[in-house]
């Protein structure tokens, strides 16, 4: 008896949560006002992506320094980020937090593709613009998305223009690549390829590496006895610890070349007990000791305002990710719609920060092709070497 | 006892961090070992005696789960992002004894380390009073206490035991990689198939499988890079099919 009450009871409260969620889905409440514009940001706050949490907080300092200006045409901006662990299933539940309870306009940044892919549709359905995904992927600009607009330059841009750096520039023949088993990795594979093809040449060696490998010695072997003058890495941080420590063990000394992932030079230098030194990366910013003038800007406004914060690459990304946003809304002016400013951002021409060139139209949201090659000097400081590099060879651009 | 050493690998992790980057190395590694016999004693005492009768999978899953509440907090405690750990042993500093073998100190030190275990281990379960103890309750935990054995006593030393090895094997990956609370979650699957393959209830059979289970993942993955990751679960399918316990496994099938 007492079991057949209880299993009413239960069956009754599972209907009225049923019932509930199906009336609750109305129209998200507006993502401003006269007063404020409120925008979100997701990212690892916590959990193994931690290091890249920096991002949303690099945001949140360019959001503090215009609202210190009196904000955009008479309204602040007011910053939500969300702590997703990196785990796309938290990813939708903040996501979906934001828009339906606290009601945002737009959202920048976000780290990890995979957390993007989990969102991007919803994003979409509900018309809110994302600007600047921190992270790169083929699928966020084809087909092309009209409320994504991507600023980090895709894997294969970045693996072409390394390419052609280390033929031109470093003079070496003999190129091997490890790479991540997954959508990172193979584009950086695809980039290299197509780029090394152009000058009638081709991989030594092609080795690939599972995220979670902890033993990489037959693959470094393999690419010691390909004779590589040159390895280009497209992994993940400690994979590439792994690559070193096991590379010095058995005296191979190549040149390591890396994505811009790994271009946070204090913290590779440090994990890797200084064996960092000399490598060189993409980068898709200024370098953190930079003289441009909006860096000079921003550092001295990072020690004002959040001074335990360390200024570093991935910080400052978070600023150039949501430039490009703030651009818009000023440009949209005070009549505020998600319509102007859709319409100002897919007229952003030649806008350039610290970060690359952004260029996007209605038929095209992938803002630029271009890196800056740099390299980790001793003490992990950071040399420039080479400018914003284009590459000619994008397949996106020719569509 | 392997079935417990194994299981631990990685468990006292936890105990590498933070001592490591504050204190001077060898008195760190002194504190760490004790950390983390206390810490393997801890894990037995809270988590496995409360099961009872748990069976070999039971006792995987308890394990496991341990496992991930101390990677838990360890990342509530010293974060979860890779730290630089390193031992004493320069890694740059190699050697060439035959023409194309080369090997280095950390190599060196690794052979040597488990030797002396495997050395120690064997002296052990042969010859003192406390190994044939915890021999017998392995092989029957009730006929064992009614000689008199303190089998609570001996699977408190069995985890004590266990989870220093854990450690030290930890320090040595650690090193060659980077540090965060979860790293060990790769080799510690690898190590329990290279049990398997080996035969669980055996120590030199472990120690075998595991170097074949070496041998076969670099020997395939300098060929076959794709098939790495893969290729030593192959391997232990198909030996367990054809045999059930092990390569080097005394058969021992109950009978009903």
């Amino acid at each position: 008896m007492m079991f057949k009450k209880k299993m009413l009871v239960s069956v009754i409260a599972v209907w009225a949560v049923l019932c509930i969620a199906q009336a609750a889905p109305a129209a998200p409440p507006a993502g401003f006002d006269d007063n404020e514009i409120r925008i979100g940001q997701w990212g690892p706050q916590t959990g193994p992506a931690a290091p890249w949490g920096s991002v949303a907080r690099g945001s949140k300092l360019l959001f503090d320094i215009v609202n210190e200006e009196g904000g955009i045409n008479g309204r602040k901006i007011k910053y939500f980020i969300r702590d997703d662990m990196y785990n796309p299933a938290q990813t939708v539940g903040v996501v979906k937090e934001l828009v339906e309870r606290q009601g945002v306009f737009a959202f920048v940044g976000g780290v990890g593709a995979a957390c993007g892919m989990a969102v991007k549709d919803y994003l979409a359905a509900n018309k809110i613009p994302w600007v600047g995904p921190s992270a790169a992927d083929q699928d966020f600009i084809q087909p092309l998305n009209p409320y994504l607009f991507a600023v980090y330059p895709l894997y294969r841009d970045e693996a072409n223009v390394l390419a052609q750096y280390i033929v031109e520039k470093l003079n070496m023949k003999k190129v091997g690549m490890l790479y991540q088993n997954d959508a990172y990795g193979k584009d950086g594979l695809e980039g290299a390829k197509e780029r090394l093809a152009t000058y009638k040449m081709s991989l030594v060696a092609e080795i690939p590496v599972e995220p979670t490998e902890k033993d990489l010695a037959s693959q470094i072997l393999r690419l010691k006895n390909s004779g590589a003058e040159a390895v280009l890495m497209f992994v993940n941080p400690t994979a590439a610890v792994i690559a070193l420590k096991t590379a010095a063990n058995v005296g191979f000394k190549p040149q390591w070349i890396s994505s811009n992932t790994l271009s946070d030079y204090p913290l590779m230098f440090k994990i890797s007990g200084g064996l960092w030194e000399g490598v060189i990366t993409g980068a898709f910013g200024e370098i953190p000791d930079s003289t441009h003038p909006l860096m000079v800007k921003y550092r001295e406004a990072a020690k004002r305002l959040n001074p335990q914060e360390r200024w570093g690459t991935f910080y400052s990304a978070g600023i150039l990710f949501a430039d490009p946003l703030v651009e818009a809304l000023k440009k949209a002016g005070r009549n505020l719609s998600t319509e102007a400013v859709m319409k100002a951002l897919n007229s952003i021409k030649d806008y350039q920060t610290i970060g690359p060139k952004i260029n996007w139209t209605e038929k095209q949201h992938q803002g630029t092709d271009s890196v800056m090659i740099q390299k980790c000097g001793p003490n992990a400081s950071y040399i420039q070497l080479q400018g914003w590099t284009t590459n000619d060879l994008a397949t996106w651009k020719k569509k | 006892m392997p079935v417990g050493q194994l299981l631990v690998e990685g468990l006292a992790i936890g105990a590498c961090y933070g001592l490591f980057a504050t204190a001077v190395f060898w008195l760190a590694f002194v504190i760490t070992m004790l950390f983390s016999i206390l810490l393997g004693v801890l894990i037995e005492f809270l988590f496995l005696r409360p099961a009872k009768h748990p069976s070999i999978l039971g006792m995987i899953v308890i394990t496991l789960g341990a496992e991930m509440f101390l990677m838990g907090l360890a990342s509530w405690k010293w974060g979860a992002e890779q730290k630089f750990f390193s031992l004493p042993l320069n890694p740059s500093v190699t050697y060439e004894p035959v023409k194309g073998m080369i090997i280095n100190n950390w190599a060196i030190a690794v052979f040597a380390v488990t030797a002396c275990i495997m050395l120690f281990l064997y002296i052990f379960f042969k010859y003192t009073k406390l190994g044939v103890a915890m021999r017998a309750t392995q092989q029957n935990k009730h006929a064992a206490k009614i000689m008199g054995i303190r089998t609570e006593r001996v699977f408190s030393f069995a985890w004590g035991f266990s989870s220093l090895i854990g450690a030290v094997a930890g320090m040595f990956f650690a090193s060659r990689a980077t540090l965060d609370p979860a790293f060990m979650m790769e080799p510690f699957l690898r190590a329990f198939a290279a049990a398997v393959l080996g035969g669980l209830m055996s120590i030199p059979g472990v120690i075998i499988g595991g170097a074949l289970m070496g041998l076969i993942e670099n020997f395939f993955g300098y060929y076959w890079p794709h098939w790495k990751p893969i290729i030593a679960f192959i391997v232990i399918i198909l030996v367990l099919c054809l045999r059930p316990s092990g390569l080097f496994a005394k058969h021992y099938v109950k009978k009903v």
